[in-house]
């Protein structure tokens, strides 16, 4: 997927971002990956745990990239935020 | 096979009269100078900050679809239904890539629905309808799957399900569809949103006690999954195959891959989708959530995995047996025999909750697209906000309606069909806006021959397709070139390839390209506080009134004013 750079951020971030993007769907996508009994975790098969353990690891990715591409710091007390002339990120 | 179970039935009715106060009072909530405006009573303001977004998109995207069908699909197929956790996973993803683009130019531009953005970016009032009309019938079904959802978790209370009348038969249901049409009239997105907050605790509630307790009792989870396992490998009299597999098999991968992808390409480009993400007050917000969403994801693969618990009960295959195969009534059925009563009152009632608040958000999102795409284009270029919010009013009622002809029509034995069906129709429309997001290179006039190419073919296949006991829209998957593949990914690619090789012809024509209304730096805008007056679209109202819930805004930013 063609990333632009609009937020002012250097391709390379855009690069790792897509990356892990992409892993993170990558990841579900191709079925042959998990589609197998063995080694369970417990009494799951390897389908099912692999799944599960796979949401938290896509949120992970994601929450990275969030990261990544973020140009201000947040306010913690959730304060105003616009001031400043930063309308625009 | 079902008896009226009494405290079970109360503390559904108690937390339905609850859900229906908070939300007439929600009209109260955050409220606005100006009411009559669609950015009020169709976005709730456009003010939602992590938080309430959180509980709206959530309480949005896991429907009845999560609770119901789901489970009702790994219940009777096993492994092949757990595509939908596939889906939620990749869902997120595809949300953090394109969604903060559309959030922008909408922001900017004031845009309540796709369409608008479409008619904006293409110059084409024929493509703006084109996702206008499949945004609303894609749409009806998923509103219908809700519906249907309800009416399993009615069935199994024994309530209505044994007058031979169907209007008798479906009258709870439809006095609980017209209260939800009712505030919803009220209040807009804020009753939804606001009642998201019950749904989303009583479901975590409800599946976290459900997971803890249930395995225990029914012998641990190796039991579970054994007891599925035996059921999978019999053969099917209907079909003469087995009726699914614990894992799915190298023949089904490629149906499994396609319909999370599928899914999850379309659930973006769904109405109630970008209503949620047009809520939002800001751009960070829809990215935060993008991470922070897939707890629902985890919980919808719980559900799923009720399906199994489902079976290892055998009270709850006699029952479904007894309703003539209703898989549907599986999950409903497990509460119903694994808890005592109040707790499964307490389990139905997350379960209806969490039906009616994405049917009021989809009415909603349904009624903002006819309001500025139909309505507004068509019949009404100058209507004030007044009355536009008066006519999305209207139409969210009528949106019900049809809906409750979808669900009354429409095959329920697998009700996870209607939301396919849905998915095949809506995804036509990703060129337009998704791609449209990017770039114009594709011509206006041959996104809309796409577009009807996918929808022809998509709805030509789906409706030859056999399946569950009936003849036509059966099923959502068709053989293609000797793999099983869901009908929305093979549409789309049609519709793609035919968009691209008639731009290619069309731009060697020289035919005459549509205006572009929006300009490379609305993508990425982040505007804090509501755009200044200034910025108002071309032969547009104003895209903003004052916005009471952003926080006494500067008094201008002049980077709006551009124009």
């Amino acid at each position: 997927m063609a990333q632009h750079a609009p937020s002012g951020k250097s391709p390379a971030t855009w690069g790792v971002v897509t990356v892990l993007l992409a892993v993170a769907i990558a990841g579900t996508l191709c079925v042959p990956i998990y589609a197998r009994y063995m080694p369970k975790l417990g009494a799951f098969p390897f389908f099912y745990w692999f799944q599960l353990i796979w949401v938290p690891v896509a949120a992970i990715l994601c929450w990275i990239s969030y990261l990544l591409l973020r140009t201000k710091k947040p306010t913690r007390s959730g304060g105003p935020r616009h001031g400043g002339g930063g309308a625009w990120r | 096979m079902t008896h009226l179970d009494p405290v079970a039935i109360t503390i559904v009715i108690a937390s339905f009269l609850i859900v229906t106060l908070i939300g007439f009072a929600s009209a109260r909530w955050r409220p606005a100078e100006d009411p009559m405006h669609l950015n009020e009573w169709g976005l709730g303001g456009r003010g939602f900050g992590t938080f309430v977004s959180w509980f709206l998109l959530g309480g949005d995207i896991y429907t009845a679809y999560t609770f119901i069908a789901v489970p009702a699909l790994v219940y009777a197929a096993g492994a092949a239904g757990f595509y939908a956790l596939s889906y939620t996973i990749m869902v997120f993803p595809i949300v953090f890539i394109f969604a903060p683009r559309l959030w922008s130019v909408s922001r900017v531009r004031g845009y309540v629905s796709p369409g608008e953005f479409v008619r904006g970016r293409h110059g084409s009032q024929g493509l703006g309808l084109a996702v206008a009309l499949t945004g609303i019938l894609a749409t009806m079904p998923y509103i219908a799957l809700q519906l249907v959802g309800i009416e399993s978790v009615l069935t199994v209370l024994g309530v209505g399900s044994t007058s031979g009348n169907a209007f008798v038969r479906d009258l709870p249901l439809i006095i609980a569809f017209a209260v939800v049409a009712a505030y919803t009239y009220l209040a807009g997105l804020r009753a939804p949103a606001l009642i998201a907050f019950v749904k989303d605790i009583l479901i975590y509630l409800v599946v976290i006690v459900a997971i803890l307790y249930i395995p225990g009792k029914l012998g641990g989870w190796g039991h579970i999954f054994n007891t599925s396992a035996v059921h999978l490998k019999k053969v099917n009299p209907a079909t003469g195959k087995p009726y699914g597999n614990l894992v799915v098999m190298p023949a089904g991968e490629w149906a499994y891959a396609t319909l999370a992808l599928g899914s999850a390409l379309a659930l973006f480009v769904y109405p109630h989708a970008t209503t949620g993400v047009f809520a939002s007050k800001r751009r960070d917000v829809i990215r935060r959530n993008a991470a922070m969403l897939p707890a629902y994801s985890l919980v919808l693969g719980l559900i799923a995995l009720f399906g199994y618990m489902a079976r290892a009960v055998p009270a709850v295959n006699a029952d479904v047996k007894a309703a003539g195969g209703n898989a549907q009534l599986s999950v409903p059925l497990l509460f119903a025999h694994m808890f005592p009563s109040w707790f499964a009152g307490i389990a139905d009632s997350a379960f209806i909750i969490g039906a009616l608040v994405p049917a009021a958000v989809m009415s909603i999102a349904a009624a903002n697209l006819f309001t500025r795409t139909i309505y507004k284009e068509l019949f009404k270029p100058y209507a004030t906000p007044a009355q536009e919010t008066r006519v999305a009013r209207l139409a969210s009622l009528l949106m019900k309606v049809g809906a409750l002809g979808f669900a009354i029509e429409l095959n329920k034995t697998f009700s996870i069909n209607l939301q396919l069906l849905g998915g095949i129709w809506i995804l036509q429309t990703f060129p337009a806006i998704v791609i449209g997001l990017y770039t114009r290179w594709f011509h206006r006039i041959a996104l809309i021959v796409g577009w009807a190419v996918g929808m022809a073919y998509g709805t030509f296949e789906a409706y030859r397709t056999p399946g569950g006991g009936q003849a036509h829209f059966g099923s959502s998957t068709a053989p293609v070139f000797g793999h099983t593949t869901y009908i929305a990914i093979i549409a789309l690619i049609l519709n793609l390839a035919v968009a691209a090789l008639l731009t290619v012809i069309f731009r060697r024509i020289g035919l005459q390209d549509g205006y572009d209304e929006t300009r490379p730096a609305d993508y990425v805008a982040d505007p804090v506080a509501p755009p200044a007056a200034g910025a108002k679209p071309r032969t547009r109202t104003p895209a903003y009134s004052a916005a009471p819930v952003a926080p006494p805004s500067p008094p201008q930013h002049p980077q709006h004013r551009r124009y």
